[in-house]
């Protein structure tokens, strides 16, 4: 970006910045107006539902607050919340310890590397529905993959029913998350490392800093944001699980694998309650937001730089 | 809006082929894919008698009720609807339904048609929905696993003792082949099945009134006790604990299941599809014998706002001709007018006739919040069946859910 500064008029350096804003603006306002009629238009309408009994069918009426003061007698949303934050803290530790070493395997350039990169990322691009209904296959007791598979090996006598027990679905459901999810994550990690740059980490090696010293104290610092980027994306698309535990648990066994949104799912469109099912969004967005806040600001860069 | 459109055209139609006759009428219909079997042929037949001509569209049962919903907001409701029966009082009670009483109560036959049916139909005093399709709840039972196994192929269960005994007496066979059957993890096949067991000792879930969970009763414990002895003894199948209802027919139609809970659906697809199947079919007893039934199927309702009811009430005098009656019980759906029921079964399987005897027994539950209670994945009445079959604390389960039903009950006005 070279500009000849000293040179050029107060005034017209004033126009032509106002020029540049301008169309900088222009650039930017197709996305404006996309965030605008699918984000924040439905979000001040969810706000404007929550302070209604909003029925699927018939008159919304207004109700004030009275959505989220039934809120906080609703065991089964707090049973399902911490249900979400307990299977997110889990999804998020498994995905990192998943990725961060497939990323340090693929991060070198090469042809062998490349092969490895796209083999660990395809079941990214498998939708979540279709792999939980594969997951729900090898699931079943008689025609499934993993109880059959186990007996006809030895593993075990008896037929393993693992959709009767909340740990058969959790963490059958925990191998699914990480086998569809850490593809992406690796991708993100690797980027991460890639950009520390090369110069930086010989300096280091010539200092004397040995393998651990120069990925613990410079490369792993050097990444912050990507971190951030990858911790906050992996948590918020835990805590808004719904999918898979849809699908293959129906929030089972006797709704022990009840997520937030399953329930506001279940409290919209199987009880109608439309405008509960907005209040519980808000709640859960608040919630998100600061659970967000706090990671960005745990990976905050110590010069203060990480926004 | 969109009756409107279709009429306009019909007439433009009409007046450009240049006939004199009165304007053609189009209705809209909406309906399950259950009844897909069946309404198409009541359809066509209409169509082709009366000048007045019903446009079909079928619906996959989870998406209608969101999808009328949203037709109705927008103002492109259909102007009738056949609708699973549970579904009427929370529909009437939404102001989404238009009011039938005078064309039903006109109807000669009107006592005759299902009391389930018209009791479900019946929100505040008004009759906003009238019997279209039929199905009850029954026992199938596997004849030639009763033979090899000992027992009279004959006989069916007729109490709880012989549910039992005839159970263990099939799964003695050993292997796969198990005694009986039910889809423990599903909500709606249970409310179907389960119920009766309850209904047919004189108890039920909630009091008469609507007002008050009832769960709480020796008749619930001991209809639980029956599943829990089954369940102990190795009758049922493990992967029964966990199925959602996608094996809810499928399970029986294997042919290694010696009693299952079913319904009079099952009839219909075993003997066009299964022929070689040798099965019974008889009423869900009670302790002593005492028959119940959950009769369910669908009602015939029509879209609040429509002004002209001629053609509306053609249509439904004409689905209780007993031709149609006939056809329909042809196609997989009991009858739903009494004093034609004989006639229409007439020539058909016997074994549809313990089904609609059944269905003439059978009760309903009424009440706006049928989904919440009975029918959702992680509602009371799932969570019950669940822990009380095969947890360890089945009286604090039970209090538990009858606690969750009541504050659902309580949050009606």
């Amino acid at each position: 970006m070279s500009q000849a500064a000293p040179a050029v008029k107060s005034r017209r350096r004033m126009g032509s910045q106002r020029r540049r804003e301008m169309a900088g603006l222009l650039f930017v306002l197709p996305a404006m107006a996309l965030v605008l009629v699918f984000f924040l238009i439905p979000l001040c309408m969810t706000v404007w539902m929550s302070f209604h009994n909003w029925p699927l069918m018939g008159a919304p009426r207004w109700t004030g607050l009275d959505n989220y003061a039934a809120m906080l007698k609703d065991r089964r949303f707090w049973g399902a919340m911490e249900f979400t934050i307990w299977y997110s803290i889990v999804a998020t530790i498994a995905i990192f310890g998943v990725a961060f070493p497939l990323a340090l395997f693929v991060e070198r350039p090469g042809r062998a590397t490349a092969i490895y990169r796209t083999a660990f990322f395809l079941p990214v691009v498998v939708g979540f529905g279709s792999a939980s209904l594969l997951w729900a296959w090898f699931m079943n007791v008689d025609s499934g993959l993993f109880s059959p598979a186990a007996v006809a090996m030895g593993l075990t006598d008896e037929p393993v029913n693992l959709m009767a027990t909340t740990d058969g679905v959790f963490w059958s459901i925990m191998v699914l998350v990480v086998w569809k999810t850490a593809g992406f994550s690796m991708i993100l990690l690797m980027t991460g490392l890639q950009s520390v740059p090369h110069d930086i980490i010989e300096a280091a090696h010539i200092d004397g800093a040995n393998r651990f010293q120069r990925f613990w104290r410079i490369k792993l610092q050097l990444m912050r944001r990507t971190l951030a980027l990858a911790l906050i994306l992996s948590v918020a698309g835990s805590m808004l699980a719904f999918d898979q535990f849809y699908i293959i648990s129906n929030g089972g066994p006797r709704n022990s694998t009840l997520t937030a949104v399953y329930w506001i799912f279940s409290q919209s469109f199987v009880s109608f309650k439309l405008g509960y099912g907005a209040a519980l969004s808000m709640v859960l967005l608040v919630i998100l937001v600061i659970i967000s806040i706090a990671q960005l600001w745990l990976l905050r860069s110590p010069t203060g730089d990480a926004k | 809006m969109l009756r409107t459109l279709t009429r306009v055209s019909a007439l433009a139609l009409t007046v450009g082929m240049g006939t004199a006759a009165a304007a053609q009428d189009t209705l809209t219909m909406w309906a399950r894919t259950d009844v897909q079997n069946f309404l198409p042929q009541v359809v066509e037949a209409f169509n082709a008698s009366h000048t007045t001509q019903v446009e079909v569209q079928f619906i996959p049962p989870g998406e209608l009720v969101q999808k009328f919903a949203t037709a109705a907001a927008g103002g492109s409701a259909p102007d009738m609807l056949s609708l699973d029966l549970i579904y009427t009082p929370a529909f009437a009670a939404a102001g989404q339904l238009a009011d039938l009483t005078d064309i039903a109560k006109a109807l000669p036959y009107f006592d005759q048609l299902s009391p389930a049916h018209i009791q479900a139909g019946t929100y505040d005093g008004r009759i906003y929905g009238v019997p279209f399709s039929a199905d009850s709840s029954v026992l199938l039972w596997n004849k030639d696993l009763y033979a090899k196994a000992g027992l009279d192929p004959e006989v069916g269960p007729g109490n709880w003792a012989q549910i039992e005994e005839q159970a263990k007496a099939v799964r003695a066979l050993g292997g796969d082949t198990y005694g009986y059957y039910f889809s423990g993890a599903c909500a709606g096949c249970n409310a179907f099945t389960f119920l009766p067991y309850i209904w047919s000792q004189g108890a039920d879930i909630v009091s008469a009134d609507g007002m008050t969970a009832t769960l709480d009763t020796p008749e619930v414990r001991g209809a639980v006790d029956i599943y829990r002895r089954l369940i102990a003894a190795d009758a049922v199948p493990p992967s029964a604990e966990t199925d959602t209802g996608s094996s809810f027919f499928s399970a029986f139609a294997g042919g290694n299941i010696g009693i299952a809970t079913s319904g009079a659906f099952a009839i219909g697809i075993l003997n066009t599809q299964y022929a070689d199947m040798n099965y019974g079919v008889t009423y869900i007893p009670g302790p002593d014998g005492q028959p119940s039934s959950f009769g369910g199927g669908d009602n015939f309702v029509v879209t609040a706002g429509m002004e002209d009811m001629t053609a509306v009430g053609e249509f439904i005098d004409f689905i209780y001709s007993p031709e149609m009656q006939k056809l329909m019980a042809e196609f997989g759906s009991l009858p739903v007018r009494g004093d034609v029921a004989a006639q229409a079964l007439e020539g058909l399987d016997a074994r549809y006739g313990v089904a609609t005897d059944a269905m003439a027994k059978g009760r309903t539950p009424s009440t706006v919040v049928y989904n919440d209670i009975y029918n959702s994945a992680t509602g009371p009445w799932l969570q019950f069946l669940q822990e009380s079959f095969y947890g360890d604390d089945v009286d604090g389960s039970i209090l538990v859910a009858q606690e969750t039903m009541q504050s659902i009950l309580d949050g009606v006005q």
